[in-house]
């Protein structure tokens, strides 16, 4: 019977190990109660979890919420997970304890601050620091910066204001930032076409064949400037980054004169292309960005004459030395995929 | 006795190494990971009633721009859900493309040519005067902005999807669309007519009610805690034959030359949020 007791006390001793072991490792599942707004949690004997350190600190990990942690610093003592001066000495910091925080009375906050420097007066030498709440930056700083950073930008477009003719091309900016709000960049456009509904109907409908330009491709070199930046959050969860920026350009484009009848040659237009336009960037990563954007390409195209037969305009030189001429807004839509280049960057100044 | 308690023993500690890597696994997830990502925000369209008027044009319209002023009254059941109705009332004008075929059109009507006269082209042209829709919007981004590191504002995005509706008009005259039995024989006497195979004076029958599909995508550009920038882009979606022509080659206009056709309007409002004051989340 004996050593039979004695095995029985040794489970029971090794179950007793184990349960405190798994009340220890188990506590913060459980929670303590939300940490009250500006009252320090009151302790209930042993359920309580004392200071956090033992459990938490070991672990290396940065408990934000006292309410899961159960980490209360003025707390009392538990027995719980191990008590310790991890709380108070691991550097955690208190969002909500009312008590924690710094006086709210500038005026208080800077006499005391005039008695701390008075004290250092006496130790040494005197340093004299302006203390104000203008000093306190309260807005985080931008998730991504630009500066000195190349934008590769692959991209395709449709234009968005032509009745007759649909353009789709393809391009590519490359962009590099003189500072996080300025770049300059060239970029260049390669077109393919379709013909609109009503390029088919106004000649089936009204008799009328449509005098229609292809653009073939185009080129500039431009300036952008982000004047807007914003956050927003999806579905309540997830926060995604983004900014507004505006382009201005000067370049050169193709366009080449699609003949009403086949039998006579078209010809080919050299154009000089101001370019303005707005768009969105979302940072999907340090080196990655969603864009959007519509850009409005100026020119002065010339078009088929209205007149051509085998005695008139019947060449391609004779048709282009009388063209019709009209000023063109040719609105592209564009979405792209940006990659920066450094693919990381550094902050310069502190958070 | 002893394998009994040997096996409860062997129980227990499994029984306890299973709760404490359970706590230890959920202590290692991230607190906040399913915390909501903005708190003590400003709840700037929950449960609150909208009205925009607002003013909204055609993007891109093929024969006629329609452009007019309406109002939108929206009430928002929560944060991220809404229901609203909009109508506008419109006028038309021509587009550039109408301007510049009319010109070359003849003066007078010429069955010989096929071609439409001058006015035969303009009569059979629709109009807009009110259109609408009554739909249910999704507003599933929200955020703010800083323009130029001065202005700080709120705005969200929204989507929206419903039943468009809008009441067409055109007006060809019996002296100009004459002919009473489009692509249809008659009888004159023992004689039997053939179809007159000339769409131009048929009746444009692209007039009327028609119901269709609303599709909208928008932002709110918040000015202060009741007042925003409303700016949508509105795709109406309806049976139309927008030149009241034949569309389908057959030489007759009927109901079978309409087709879905969509309206992409571009709008812009001024929403007043009522009540003025708003509520923040926890």
């Amino acid at each position: 019977m004996k050593p039979l007791r004695m095995r029985a006390s040794k489970s029971l001793l090794f179950v007793t190990l184990a349960l405190m072991a798994s009340t220890a490792l188990a506590a913060p599942k459980k929670g303590a109660p939300p940490p009250s707004k500006g009252t320090p949690s009151k302790g209930k004997g042993g359920s309580t979890p004392a200071p956090a350190g033992g459990s938490g600190a070991a672990g290396g990990e940065v408990e934000m919420d006292g309410g899961d942690s159960g980490a209360k610093p003025k707390a009392g003592g538990g027995a719980g997970s191990g008590a310790g001066g991890g709380s108070a000495g691991g550097g955690e910091i208190e969002m909500d304890d009312e008590q924690n925080k710094a006086p709210t009375d500038l005026a208080a906050d800077l006499a005391a601050s005039d008695a701390q420097q008075a004290a250092a007066a006496k130790q040494g030498p005197t340093v004299k620091t302006p203390l104000s709440w203008k000093d306190i930056v309260v807005v985080i700083r931008k998730p991504f910066l630009k500066v000195r950073r190349t934008e590769l930008n692959p991209f395709v477009g449709t234009s968005m204001n032509d009745n007759m003719v649909r353009s789709y091309s393809m391009g590519g900016e490359l962009a590099y930032y003189l500072t996080d709000v300025l770049a300059i960049g060239i970029e260049g456009n390669y077109y393919q076409h379709v013909f609109n509904e009503p390029f088919d109907l106004v000649a089936r409908q009204a008799r009328r064949l449509p005098t229609v330009n292809q653009y073939n491709w185009s080129g500039a070199l431009d300036f952008h400037y982000v004047p807007v930046y914003g956050k927003f959050a999806v579905l309540d969860h997830r926060l995604i980054t983004w900014e507004a920026f505006f382009v201005a350009g000067i370049g050169a484009g193709q366009s080449e004169v699609i003949p009403r009848d086949t039998k006579f040659p078209g010809f080919t237009n050299f154009l000089i292309q101001p370019n303005v336009g707005a768009g969105m960037r979302f940072f999907l990563a340090k080196w990655v960005t969603l864009n959007f954007g519509i850009r409005d390409y100026v020119f002065y195209d010339h078009f088929e004459p209205v007149d051509r037969s085998t005695t008139m305009n019947a060449s391609a030189a004779d048709a282009a030395a009388h063209a019709d001429g009209a000023l063109i807004n040719n609105i592209m839509f564009q979405i792209g995929v940006s990659f920066w280049l450094p693919t990381s960057f550094e902050y310069t100044t502190f958070r | 006795m002893r394998t009994y308690q040997t096996l409860l023993a062997s129980l227990v500690v499994l029984s306890v190494a299973g709760t404490a890597h359970e706590a230890a696994a959920e202590r290692r997830q991230n607190s906040l990971a399913k915390d909501v990502a903005v708190r003590h925000r400003k709840l700037l369209v929950k449960n609150r009633f909208e009205i925009a008027p607002l003013f909204e044009s055609t993007i891109n319209a093929d024969f006629r721009h329609v452009v007019g002023g309406g109002i939108k009254l929206e009430y928002h059941i929560s944060d991220k859900l809404s229901i609203g109705v909009i109508g506008v009332a419109s006028a038309s004008l021509n587009t550039g493309l109408v301007d510049k075929i009319v010109p070359t059109l003849e003066t007078s009507t010429n069955n010989a040519t096929r071609e439409p006269s001058q006015t035969e082209f303009l009569d059979h042209l629709n109009s807009m005067p009110f259109h609408g829709a009554a739909y249910l919007s999704l507003t599933p981004w929200y955020g703010k902005l800083a323009a130029f590191s001065q202005a700080y504002v709120a705005f969200d995005f929204y989507f929206q999807a419903g039943v468009a509706f809008a009441q067409l008009k055109s007006d060809c005259p019996p002296t100009v669309c004459t002919d009473k039995t489009p692509g249809q024989s008659t009888m004159s006497g023992m004689d039997t007519i053939p179809p007159d195979d000339n769409p131009n004076n048929d009746a444009p029958l692209n007039d009327g009610s028609r119901l269709g599909l609303y599709l909208g995508g928008g932002i709110h550009v918040f000015l202060n805690d009741f007042l925003a920038l409303d700016l949508t882009v509105r795709d109406y979606a309806f049976s139309d034959n927008p030149s009241g022509v034949d569309y389908n080659a057959d030489r007759f206009v009927s109901q079978d030359d309409s087709r879905f056709l969509h309206h992409l309007f571009f709008g812009a409002g001024l929403s007043v949020m009522l009540p003025t004051k708003v509520k923040r989340t926890q």
